[in-house]
């Protein structure tokens, strides 16, 4: 089967991260491939390994956003293709999903997955939005995933269950990284995905944005909390006296 | 005079707590600004509850009436949707985010041409828009986004606004909705380790999480013992999921569940900004971890530095000696 | 076999790095290996990047954001008892000069900083698809033929190359695989390095360190600093962060049996370091073991055939009072490694012979013969008294002759010698003095 990941360059969520003047702000270097991504690019690898299938990546972001890609290419991905756009250009998961769903017309993947969300705006909506673009059958929050004949069966994770559902392909999938463990490239990866084809096209134009971040605060502060010393005992004791009041 | 439209989410044949909640908050955004507070519901015999639906405000109830709503899959549930708003043409449609939730809120949003906010921990109506403070980076920040459109959805994370009842007359519009499963082209074959009739760890009360740090039976028998007797429901970190310790629908944090619960105690878990992600919400947290820097103390009401495998025991004897519990 | 490159770099620290950038601009194919998920992610400094080689590596780099965080125009040494410190002030506009002569920088900023100006430089070069910074890597083995090495084993994966710089850094295990140095290091030549980082609102920070513009300052403490325990603190400006900590030797720490983090805390409310750090929120704590700077512990070499040792791998660290210097001297170590290899490689010869170059280099350099000529500093300032008597002393006279009351004002010898004479001998203080002077 031919596979198509859609992955996403996102700050790592680890770093430190500051808000300055209602903005974010943190080291240009802390940026990672998206988690659910990545997760996505393993269960691909592995669905295909073995067998004529192929992994595609798309990304749609800024010059440096290549490097991600890289990453996914360095994990096995065949190829790439980045579509540019000028570095801090803010785009909301409806004007992806457009720039994504125009992408792949003229492509033929049995296959295309994304991440449940991206780990940055947790939005979790391009997924379902291609593939209503796309007018493709589609299943979120997947654990898990497997081929069977044309079909694809996927473990998604409901609210009550595990919800096990067929789909014929050509199908859209968005993955959970409680699907996999994604491998960490080794080195002969690394030095492959600097020869593996990457198309990188600039945006000719850019769809505008219905939703737009006016600015960031910090979290409701919570009240300051405090140990409780002593034996077990003890500690429980107190704790217990705190809970009843409370 | 335009309509705010809440999806209320049918458990056990009655409404959940978070649709509840969700509507009383949107039967008060209707009363700003001289609206009509609606709620719409996909079940079979979707109107029965109407009744409950109008003591929290509800003046309209349009309910999908149709057999393939019995369990959730993402085809029919966008398009019943796509019918009740052709029929109730609202300006504003609010959901309680749930995993079903957020498998049709992006194909809905498109379907209807609307903007759409997820997960967001409050929202507000303001100059022809909707305005919200979304979590965002594993909920580090806070983001404030502005919305607009004839039609915005919103989906709210549990425990954003308290459940408030204010009677009212209600009228029960059944919306005009066919589907022959038949041609659906995805199937759902079944459903595995349902938890379904169990207390849900989103509408919980108290609940107790699990990590790591419970190694083995013995420390899972400690937790559900603890949970039962506190008549909690039972979470867990990622890691006691992956390990196969604890069912994947107990996960809170990011990737799994976001719990509000009065009270939280954390068990053997180190705190994780995708965990805390899920229950930084809490209005209590008390965590229970040998690692005096664990990140979860950060967050902690009441900290306990100590070994779960001793501290357990003696708290459920104490809580069964006292029986009486918070909230 | 795998396309063998002309060098192999383990370490994505300053060193390496250093030594990758001077490969890159001279068009050789080499492989930099890091362990960290990126470069900078596992490292702590203070830290002050001395002197101005930087600017070797890439010109004008002032001109760049986020190469570092602030230069230094303005330095304190402060000596403190429990309650009081005396501090000497040293503020000058020729600071102000570039290149600068001082560097504040953030490990985890500037190290990914430089590996992507690294990155930039192997793109322009003829190499651009076959020189690598691969991350998230460890480096298990150097792998050796007929006592040369000859690449390195990363878990299955093996590559070769005709020379491997080590740029390991303090904790240098390969060094020690290869025979270069003694599997044992004596604690005595080692520090437990301890810091916070510490944020404030960036107009406090300024208008609190008078700070203008990008200039920063730099405050090293002696004496209660450490808790009587060898060592002393620091505490330097970042953009909008103050870095503080302390370096602590680290058998008498055990010795003690303190904790370095607690010895932190207490330096921290220090009644003159706490007014500098109010209404500060700590983002981030490190510790690390740094060399003393005593080159008793360094390595028996610091070249083998097809094998050079950079950088603190190589326990190039001085710290004699006036300043902790590891990175400059692992950027300089880092450039004269890589520029040996070079040489090596056009005479087609990596012989331990023909990489002595490397050596002989670092012997005429600053670096060597800071360290040999500051190796009794290096004593001197780890004798108790210098972290105990003298800065009570210090402190005495200035409690004394700074303080205007309405009894009889005696003279500063006076009060000097009084001071004196309760915390050390007399001949104590010559013996310090002299030995100071001389190693000074
Ligand atoms: C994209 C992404 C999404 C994620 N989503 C989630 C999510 O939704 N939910 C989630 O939980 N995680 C999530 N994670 C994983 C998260 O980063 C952590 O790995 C995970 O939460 C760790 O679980 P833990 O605290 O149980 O284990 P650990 O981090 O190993 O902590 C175990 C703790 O137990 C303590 N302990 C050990 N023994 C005892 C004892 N006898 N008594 C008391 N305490 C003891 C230890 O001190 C330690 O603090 C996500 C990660 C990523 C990258
Ligand atoms: C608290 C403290 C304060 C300091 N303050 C200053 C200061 O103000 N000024 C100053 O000049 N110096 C200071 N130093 C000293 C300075 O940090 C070091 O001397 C300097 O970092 C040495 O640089 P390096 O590149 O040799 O090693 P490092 O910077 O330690 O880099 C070594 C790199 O190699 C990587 N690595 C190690 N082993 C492997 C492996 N097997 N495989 C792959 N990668 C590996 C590591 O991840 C690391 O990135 C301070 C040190 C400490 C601890
Ligand atoms: N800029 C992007 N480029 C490619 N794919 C993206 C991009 N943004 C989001 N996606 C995909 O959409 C998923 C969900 O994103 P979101 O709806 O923003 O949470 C991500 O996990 C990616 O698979």
């Amino acid at each position: 089967m031919k596979f198509c990941v859609c992955i996403k360059q996102v700050p790592d969520v680890t770093a430190p991260i500051q808000i300055r003047d209602g903005a974010l702000s943190m080291d240009a270097g802390r940026v990672v491939l998206n988690a659910y991504d990545a997760s996505a690019v393993e269960e691909a690898l592995i669905l295909t390994d073995g067998t004529d299938g192929e992994v595609d990546v798309v990304l749609i972001g800024p010059e440096k956003a290549t490097e991600t890609i890289r990453k996914a290419l360095a994990m096995g991905a065949g190829r790439g293709t980045h579509l540019v756009i000028p570095e801090g250009t803010e785009l909301d998961s409806g004007a992806v999903s457009h720039i994504l769903s125009r992408n792949f017309e003229g492509h033929t993947y049995d296959v295309i997955l994304t991440g449940k969300q991206a780990q940055d705006t947790d939005a979790g909506l391009v997924g379902g939005m291609l593939a209503e673009r796309l007018g493709l059958p589609y299943a979120t929050n997947a654990v898990g995933l497997a081929i069977e004949g044309d079909q694809l069966v996927v473990t998604r994770q409901g609210d009550t269950g595990q919800e096990i559902i067929a789909l014929p392909t050509p199908c859209l999938v968005t993955c959970s990284n409680d699907m996999n463990n994604p491998r960490i490239p080794n080195l002969k990866g690394v030095m492959g995905a600097k020869k593996k084809p990457v198309d990188s096209t600039p945006l000719a134009e850019i769809p505008r944005s219905t939703i737009r971040v006016l600015s960031y605060e910090p979290l409701p502060s919570r009240a300051p909390g405090r140990f409780i010393e002593g034996e077990p005992a003890e500690q429980v004791a107190e704790l217990v006296g705190l809970l009843e009041l409370s | 005079m335009s309509t705010i439209l809440t999806y209320v989410a049918i458990q056990n044949g009655s409404p959940s707590r978070a649709s509840l909640e969700v509507l009383s908050h949107a039967r008060q955004l209707a009363q700003a600004g001289s609206g009509v507070c609606a709620a719409v519901v996909l079940a079979p015999g979707a109107s029965g509850v109407a009744n409950e639906l109008a003591r929290y405000g509800a003046q309209k109830v349009f309910a999908v009436n149709h057999p393939a709503f019995s369990r959730h899959l993402n085809t029919p549930v966008v398009a019943g949707l796509e019918a009740a708003i052709a029929q109730a043409r609202p300006s504003l449609l609010v959901f309680p985010s749930s995993e079903g939730v957020k498998d049709v809120l992006g194909a809905l949003a498109v379907r209807t041409g609307a903007a759409v906010l997820p997960d967001v921990a409050s929202f507000v109506v303001k100059d022809g828009g909707v305005e919200a403070l979304r979590p965002v980076m594993a909920a580090k920040f806070m983001a404030r986004t502005r919305a607009e459109g004839d039609l915005v959805l919103v989906s709210v994370r549990s425990g954003s606004y308290e459940a408030s009842e204010a009677p009212t007359e209600t009228t029960v519009e059944e919306v005009a909705f066919s589907m022959d499963e038949s041609t659906l082209r995805q199937t759902l074959r079944e459903i595995v380790g349902s938890t379904a009739g169990a207390v849900d760890l989103v509408d919980a009360q108290v609940v107790v999480a699990a990590g790591r740090g419970v190694k083995d039976e013995v420390g899972k028998q400690l937790v559900e013992e603890l949970a039962s007797v506190l008549g909690a429901a039972i979470g867990s970190s990622r890691a006691v999921v992956e390990s196969g310790m604890f069912a994947a629908t107990a996960q809170i944090g990011q990737t799994g569940k976001v719990v509000s619960p009065d009270l939280y105690i954390g068990v053997g878990i180190s705190g994780a900004i995708q965990h805390v992600a899920g229950m930084s919400n809490s209005r209590t947290i008390v965590a229970i971890n040998t690692n005096p820097d664990a990140p979860i103390f950060d967050v902690a009401t009441y900290g306990i530095v100590g070994d779960l495998y001793k501290v357990l025991p003696i708290l459920i004897e104490e809580i069964k000696k006292k029986a009486v519990v918070v909230a | 076999m795998d396309d063998k490159f002309d060098c192999i770099i383990v370490g994505g620290g300053v060193a390496g790095l250093s030594a990758a950038m001077t490969l890159a601009r001279a068009d050789a194919k080499f492989l930099l290996i890091e362990r960290g998920a990126w470069s900078g992610a596992k490292n702590v400094s203070g830290g002050v990047l001395w002197g101005t080689d930087l600017n070797r590596l890439v010109p004008n780099y002032w001109e760049e954001d986020g190469a570092f965080e602030r230069f230094v125009n303005h330095r304190r040494l402060t000596f403190m008892d429990d309650g009081a410190a005396f501090t000497l002030d040293f503020k000058s506009d020729h600071f102000n000069r570039t290149p600068h002569t001082g560097l504040m920088v953030l490990r985890s900023r500037f190290d990914a900083w430089l590996a992507g100006k690294v990155q930039e430089a192997i793109e322009q070069s003829t190499h651009a698809d076959e020189s690598f910074i691969a991350t998230d890597i460890l480096v298990e083995e150097v792998l050796m033929e007929g006592g040369k090495a000859v690449g390195i084993r990363a878990g299955e994966e093996t590559f070769h190359a005709d020379c491997v710089i080590l740029a390991e850094g303090v904790n240098n295990l390969l060094t020690r695989q290869v025979g270069l140095q003694t599997d044992y290091v004596p604690a005595d030549g080692l520090a437990v390095g301890v810091k916070e980082v510490i944020q404030f609102d960036q107009n406090v920070l300024e208008d609190r360190f008078q700070l203008s513009g990008n200039s920063g300052l730099t405050n090293e403490f002696v004496g209660y600093a450490s808790g009587g325990v060898e060592g002393g603190g620091f505490l330097y400006t970042n953009r909008d962060t103050l870095s503080v900590g302390l370096v602590l030797g680290m058998v008498d720490l055990r010795a003690k049996g303190l904790k370095p983090y607690d010895l932190l805390n207490q330096f921290k409310q220090h009644p003159a370091i706490a007014d500098q750090l109010r209404g500060g929120e700590v983002l981030e704590y490190n510790a690390k073991v740094v060399s003393t700077g005593d080159m008793s512990i360094m390595p028996k070499e610091i070249f083998a055939d097809g094998l050079m040792v950079t950088g603190e791998a190589a326990n190039l660290v001085l710290n004699a009072g006036r300043a902790i210097q590891g990175m400059d001297y692992a950027m300089r170590s880092g450039i004269l490694a890589a520029e040996a290899a070079i040489e090596a490689k056009k005479a087609g010869d990596f012989s331990s012979a023909m990489l002595k170059n490397y050596r002989t280099a670092l012997e005429n350099s600053y670096v060597m013969q800071d360290l040999r000529g500051f190796q009794q500093a290096v004593k001197v300032l780890h004798s108790p008294e210098m972290f105990t008597a003298v800065p009570r002393m210090v402190c005495d006279f200035g409690r004394e002759f700074f303080t205007v009351d309405n009894k009889p004002t005696r003279k500063a010898y006076k009060i000097l010698s009084d001071a004196r004479k309760q915390h050390m001998s007399f001949w104590d203080l010559v013996k310090l003095s002299g030995r100071a002077s001389r190693a000074m």
